[in-house]
């Protein structure tokens, strides 16, 4: 996952090298997303997620395009 | 290897050291806090890599991501507990405050522009110089595809 200035900047980076684009999300999007995927993992209680429990933490953080579940 | 805790306590040590010393610990590091021989604290690491707890760089059997740190240097520099980390992509960058529940400044680059970006998480919030509006992450796929080729994603 890369930062952009803007979304000119992933346009053409998407074109140079010849990759479609993917999703796109805002640095405040990206801090709730880590918040709930991350919050745990230096516990010794973390043994890993589920595809269930990923989507339900895509859901929680408001990510209901189908790419995140695809 | 089926010593189920040892394994979780292998992967509980592994994000200790980095967040106390901001790199993973050598095999031989592993080997010597468990009281165990290099050649177990290698099976060690290649379960918790075979798992996705860590992704192992297999020549060097060192560790190369122990998510959201990275074992080698990168773009996206985040100091925190008056330590420099590394983080493996802007994704991973946020993911760093949030594991360690702390303050950040974060030094980062845009990937096709080169131009450098600060944020600062703190009290909870983020912010950047020059205002967050446009900046972006770019995820390029899915979840579901991920571990196929975890450098590139």
């Amino acid at each position: 996952m890369l930062l952009f200035r803007s979304e000119e900047w992933v346009e053409k980076w998407c074109k140079r090298h010849n990759l479609e684009r993917g999703e796109m999300l805002s640095l405040g999007q990206v801090w709730e997303l880590s918040k709930l995927w991350y919050g745990n993992r230096m516990s010794l209680e973390y043994h890993g997620r589920s595809m269930e429990q990923v989507a339900e933490i895509f859901k929680q953080a408001g990510l209901t395009a189908k790419f995140w579940y695809g | 290897m089926t010593d189920e805790s040892l394994i979780w306590q292998g992967r509980h040590f592994v994000y200790a050291h980095i967040a106390e010393t901001t790199r993973p610990p050598r095999v031989d590091e592993t080997a010597a806090h468990f009281g165990i021989s290099a050649a177990d604290a290698t099976e060690l690491y290649k379960e918790l890599h075979n798992r996705h707890a860590l992704f192992l760089d297999l020549d060097e059997m060192a560790i190369r991501m122990a998510n959201p740190f990275s074992g080698i240097p990168t773009d996206f520099k985040v100091h925190a507990n008056g330590k420099t980390y590394f983080a493996n992509c802007a994704w991973d960058m946020l993911g760093i405050p949030a594991a360690l529940h702390c303050d950040a400044v974060i030094d980062a680059v845009c990937t096709e522009s080169n131009e450098s970006v600060r944020l600062e998480v703190k009290n909870g919030q983020i912010s950047a110089q020059g205002g967050l509006s446009q900046l972006l992450v770019h995820f390029p796929l899915p979840f579901t595809q991920w571990y196929d080729d975890l450098v590139f994603t």
